[in-house]
């Protein structure tokens, strides 16, 4: 569930008082000094001015680790010129197509699922083993075994990502379900409401902020469920190229590629926190 | 009790509730009888029993014996004919308070327009105009039971349900409410079987009073202070409130509730 704390509330409602709103909460005023995001900064800086120094002095070979200045020269070249046969922006076009189709076939799947195990103690009784059971494996595990059903084709890098998203979609929409209050839903059934109207305008949207939430977990069980489905006869994509480059013992694109898959993760997460703020307003607001 | 199914009534009948792993019934033998135009308020103290009566009259509780019934209509599930207020509001925040309003019309699925043109009505009704728009976590408390009960209207229920819907409110903000619920009530004509913990807002509002007392919940006593009829007929709620007859009436109700307290 998005906490969003009182300083975030927009600027200009907090002079506001015309005797008709909640007023809202000042703004506690800033402590003098340090600030979490002034540490975090100084933290990045002082690591990558270790990681310069070291791979200055040479304590390490740069064929371990090269330096920062040369994996953003490859950063350029590969963006430019390719590697392994595509640009970087293909790799990564390839790696989010498949992580946004698995989502989708996620949300598909995982959204009816959790409704049914919050909604139905049939449902529960189904699906909760089943949900648990797929949970801890690790991809790699199960990776073998989905190309041996479905080959090594594009659809087998797609369900292996799907499998890794489900169990937090569903389960964070169970939970949303769950966490409904039986108040809103009396009210709706006292105005006329069936049982499906329910779901469809109380139980759905009293759920869409743990939704969301799932969905944000989700992608990030995804991201990193790639390198591993991307291990396998791909000829393209982020986890793809670092894998090539292993081989050849490319340590610069190695350590680009995973910058650029972390960066990619920060985004859509970023991407996803402002989506939740525009749909779902009133989570933590109650 | 008989009566002419062509006059509305909402009729508890000898209800006993039991709810599970209690030794003492929640409530034993409670009839109550709510004719359309009436204004029956439930008082008692804690565990007496009243919201679960109230539940009962909205078919989210059964009763173990005796009938609920609405217009001779066993009572079996919730309906929009006994629209409910409860004392959380109980809004929904993805709406503004106009979609909330107009929540029991778009159940019905009539068209956008027509739902926000008597939404807008309601709106007004319960002197709301300019907050149509508004999110619901931008009302204040007395705001948000005012968009409750122009939702509870818009299903145009027969009777309404409230179950302390002024409990959470400051003291101003409830007396003012108790006037926007008897303009409600005499514009129109619904029954009324409301909830509450405050004797001056049963005496200013009923046109019954029925006292419960806990262990088990059964009917004391029942009163017809008669006082929001007077209200109906025009007097000024401070007038009346300044009558001697309403302190008389409270010292009565008081020692109604608490009568037994001792035994």
């Amino acid at each position: 569930m998005t906490v969003t704390s009182y300083t975030e509330r927009p600027g200009h409602k907090i002079d506001e008082a015309d005797g008709l709103s909640v007023p809202w909460s000042r703004p506690s005023p800033k402590r003098k000094g340090i600030s979490a995001r002034m540490v975090s900064a100084v933290t990045i800086l002082v690591v990558l001015a270790l990681w310069a120094l070291s791979a200055r002095l040479q304590l390490v070979s740069p064929v371990f680790l090269p330096s920062p200045a040369a994996v953003w020269n490859k950063f350029i070249v590969v963006a430019r010129d390719g590697f392994v046969d595509a640009t970087l922006l293909q790799h990564a076009v390839a790696s989010l197509w498949r992580v946004f189709a698995a989502l989708i076939a996620a949300i598909i799947v995982g959204v009816p699922v959790g409704l049914a195990i919050g909604i139905s103690t049939v449902g529960r009784g189904i699906f909760d083993p089943l949900l648990e059971f797929l949970r801890p494996i690790p991809p790699l595990a199960y990776l073998p075994l989905v190309i041996i059903w479905f080959g090594i084709g594009e659809p087998s890098k797609i369900l292996v990502i799907t499998i890794s998203m489900l169990a937090p979609v569903a389960l964070s929409t169970a939970s949303g379900v769950r966490g409904v209050s039986q108040e809103r839903i009396n009210a709706a059934r006292s105005l006329g409401a069936t049982r499906a109207q329910v779901v469809r305008h109380v139980i759905l949207p009293s759920a869409l902020p743990s939704i969301l939430t799932g969905l944000r977990i989700a992608l990030g069980a995804g991201w990193s469920t790639l390198v591993a489905a991307e291990l396998v006869a791909a000829t393209r994509g982020l986890g793809f190229m670092i894998q090539s480059a292993a081989q050849f013992l490319v340590t610069d694109v190695v350590v680009m590629g995973i910058l650029v898959i972390a960066a990619i993760a920060f985004v859509l997460e970023f991407t996803i926190r402002r989506i939740e703020r525009v749909l779902v307003p009133w989570a933590g607001r109650e | 009790m008989p009566h002419l199914v062509l006059d509305p009534h909402l009729v508890l009948d000898k209800v006993s509730i039991h709810y599970d792993g209690q030794a003492v019934p929640a409530v034993e033998l409670v009839s109550i009888d709510v004719a359309k135009g009436d204004f029956v308020v439930l008082v008692g103290r804690s565990g007496c029993g009243k919201t679960s009566l109230l539940n009962v009259a909205a078919g989210l509780v059964a009763p173990a014996r005796g009938r609920a019934s609405i217009n001779g209509k066993l009572i079996t599930a919730p309906g929009s004919d006994r629209a409910v207020v409860f004392q959380n509001d109980a809004l929904f925040p993805w709406l503004t308070a106009r979609e909330n309003v107009a929540f029991a019309l778009r159940l019905r699925g009539i068209r956008p327009a027509e739902r926000a043109r008597r939404a807008n009505e309601l709106l007004e009704l319960v002197k709301l105009t300019d907050a149509g728009d508004k999110r619901i976590w931008e009302l204040s408390g007395g705001m948000r039971q005012r968009v409750g009960l122009a939702r509870a209207l818009a299903a145009e229920p027969e009777f309404l349900l409230l179950d302390e819907p002024l409990g959470a409110l400051d003291a101003l903000t409830r007396e003012r409410m108790q006037t926007t619920l008897l303009d409600l009530w005499t514009a129109s004509d619904v029954g009324v079987l409301m909830v509450t913990h405050g004797i001056e807002e049963a005496l200013v509002l009923a046109t019954r009073i029925v006292v419960l007392a806990p262990g088990p919940g059964r009917v004391v006593r029942s009163f017809e202070p008669g006082f929001s009829r007077r209200y109906a007929s025009g007097e000024a709620i401070r007038t009346i409130k300044a009558d001697p007859a309403f302190a008389a009436a409270r010292g009565e109700l008081t020692d109604a509730i608490f009568e037994g307290e001792a035994a």
